[in-house]
């Protein structure tokens, strides 16, 4: 017998080698090309890995003495002084994590009680253990089990996550925008809130809300997702429509075939439902559908919003139909949620050191992106 | 059962005539990924993730490879710029694979380890683990080629494509490793095909 099967898979096949790849080609390779910093989010880290390196090996001697001279001369100043500009020094470019239960793993190394995890490293929790991460001074994270999660980047007013796999749930005390979390299909980033994320080994997903408010975003297609509803997310399409938790089962089911259906029949069907047995409150939903759904379609899903919450006198209904911003954005602004101009803002970046604490007192001038589809 | 090791028969001539278009696209990846790019990350990762995937198969307990494979390529991704040769990424990332395979195998030695077919993942006989534990046995050399051939579906041309080998040294892996395996096998309880 040839080895051409063994060397191509040419040739006569060879009885082993094909039970042998039957049986080990289970075990073949299927995780997906992980979360990467974007060139200028390393270069950010990396000057931040040098100016901590600078600061302890040359710096030091001559902070100390600073800090020396500090304690000296006045007590009154360090009793008023922000905490938060010493911690910042200290844990710049890595969080503070502790474990919860278990052995939770930073890398390669088991972590014990407490740690640190820097930019680039990787937390990874087994099925039997968790953790919980400091986001710097603006919030928590917990990892649930089976969860990987990486440190992407960390500096002052912007701190992102990757989750690969698993479960997490974040409490982020912050301006919109600070804290975001990058999975294979989606990016969740934070409006202020408490909400959990999970990630499926395909990468697929769902976002669920419990306060606030979450933006979920891929290539253009956006979900803003309130309180009390949750997105899922899948490769081919990424986030998609949010639906209200307390929706039945049946309404849910139709909705995720809106998305991600691929027989033309079943959609259509499955559209009709959603207009039909929609409530008065899912006119969110309805309302994120009107830039997914195609053109022919559009109408009847407007007519279903309109007949919940009827179309402010201001808009034309050709407006909506296409998908003028301002439109659609008043008509978001009576659907007794909050106003679109403030979950708009959060694109915008923060003026540095404004020591803004509420995203209601932003005074940023409303962006127009692009309806995602 | 006898084979026959035909290291002199042709290749084919396509494959060997896209050679420097081969080694022109992925030295404009790797310059791509290497600005940021992270859609070219993307294509580098799917050309090369089935060797690191077997390289850390042969090395590290089952349930831990997928995370170590995508450290392995956060790792190269960070280090880059350190690649001089574009063209030698294959045996780079093979040797970051190699070397974080020993790091993870140092520090958890005085861990308990856990068995690679611990109940609760997906039922897989204790004939197909005896088979990876005696695969893992084997010479370096024999081991990452019959892995990369035997779970990963790579052929020899993509196997010496991705690990800088010769398709000759890549057929003469396949052949020993497979001889080998034979061999261990036989004399381990393996029963062969029916």
């Amino acid at each position: 017998m040839s080895d051409y099967y063994l060397f191509d898979g040419s040739g006569a096949p060879d009885p082993d080698v094909v039970r042998l790849e039957q049986m080990l080609g289970r075990w073949r390779s299927t995780t997906s090309a992980p979360l990467i910093a974007t060139s200028s989010e390393r270069r950010t880290a990396n000057a931040e890995r040098r100016t901590t390196y600078f600061g302890v090996r040359f710096l030091g001697p001559a902070l100390a003495a600073a800090a020396a001279i500090a304690v000296m001369v006045g007590v009154t100043w360090y009793t008023t002084a922000s905490p938060t500009s010493a911690e910042a020094t200290v844990g710049k470019g890595s969080w503070q994590v502790a474990v919860i239960i278990g052995t939770p793993r930073i890398g390669a190394d088991a972590l014990v009680g407490e740690g640190r995890i820097s930019v680039g490293q990787t937390l990874t929790t087994d099925a039997g253990s968790r953790a919980r991460l400091d986001v710097s001074d603006i919030g928590q994270v917990t990892v649930d089990e089976r969860t990987r999660v990486r440190l992407v980047e960390t500096r002052e007013g912007h701190h992102r996550l990757a989750l690969d796999r698993g479960t997490l749930h974040a409490t982020i005390t912050a301006p919109p925008g600070q804290f975001v979390v990058s999975t294979p299909s989606a990016t969740a980033t934070d409006l202020g809130c408490i909400y959990s994320l999970h990630v499926n080994d395909d990468g697929s997903g769902l976002l669920s809300v419990e306060v606030g408010w979450v933006a979920f975003e891929e290539r253009g297609r956006e979900s803003f997702v309130p309180a009390g509803a949750s997105s899922r997310t899948g490769r081919i399409n990424g986030p998609g429509t949010p639906r209200f938790d307390d929706t039945n089962e049946a309404f849910r089911d139709a909705l995720d075939e809106v998305d991600n259906g691929r027989d033309a029949g079943r959609k259509a069907a499955s559209l009709g439902y959603v207009l039909a047995y929609a409530r008065p409150r899912d006119a969110m939903t309805l309302w994120h559908l009107i830039p997914r759904v195609d053109p022919p379609d559009r109408e009847a899903v407007v007519d279903a919003l309109a007949r919940r919450v009827p179309m402010p006198a201001a808009i034309s209904r050709d407006a909506v139909l296409s998908l003028d911003r301002d439109a659609l954005d008043q008509w978001w602004d009576t659907l007794g949620l909050d106003e679109a101009t403030w979950w708009r803002k959060w694109k915008q970046p923060l003026p540095t050191g404004s020591g803004v604490s509420s995203k209601k007192s932003l005074a940023t001038k409303s962006r127009k992106p692009t309806v995602g589809r | 059962m006898e084979h026959v090791l035909e290291i002199g028969r042709a290749l084919p001539a396509g494959d060997l005539l896209t050679l420097p278009a081969r080694t022109a696209a992925l030295t404009a990846t790797i310059r791509a990924v290497a600005a940021g790019d992270q859609d070219a990350f993307g294509r580098l990762y799917a050309d090369h993730v089935r060797m690191v995937h077997a390289i850390l198969l042969g090395r590290i307990p089952r349930r831990d490879v997928d995370d170590l494979v995508q450290d392995v390529f956060i790792a190269a991704y960070t280090r880059i710029r350190e690649l001089r040769e574009p063209a030698a990424f294959g045996g780079w990332i093979a040797t970051i694979a190699r070397n974080r395979a020993t790091d993870y195998l140092r520090h958890t030695r005085e861990q308990v380890e856990l068995p690679d077919d611990l109940p609760g993942g997906e039922p897989i006989d204790s004939e197909t683990f005896a088979v990876l534990d005696v695969i893992r046995a084997l010479p370096e050399a024999y081991r990452d080629t019959l892995l990369m051939r035997l779970v990963e579906g790579m052929s020899g041309l993509e196997i010496a494509e991705r690990s800088g080998l010769s398709p000759g040294s890549v057929r003469v892996n396949l052949h020993r490793g497979m001889k080998l395996l034979r061999e261990k096998l036989g004399t381990d309880g393996w029963h062969g095909h029916e």
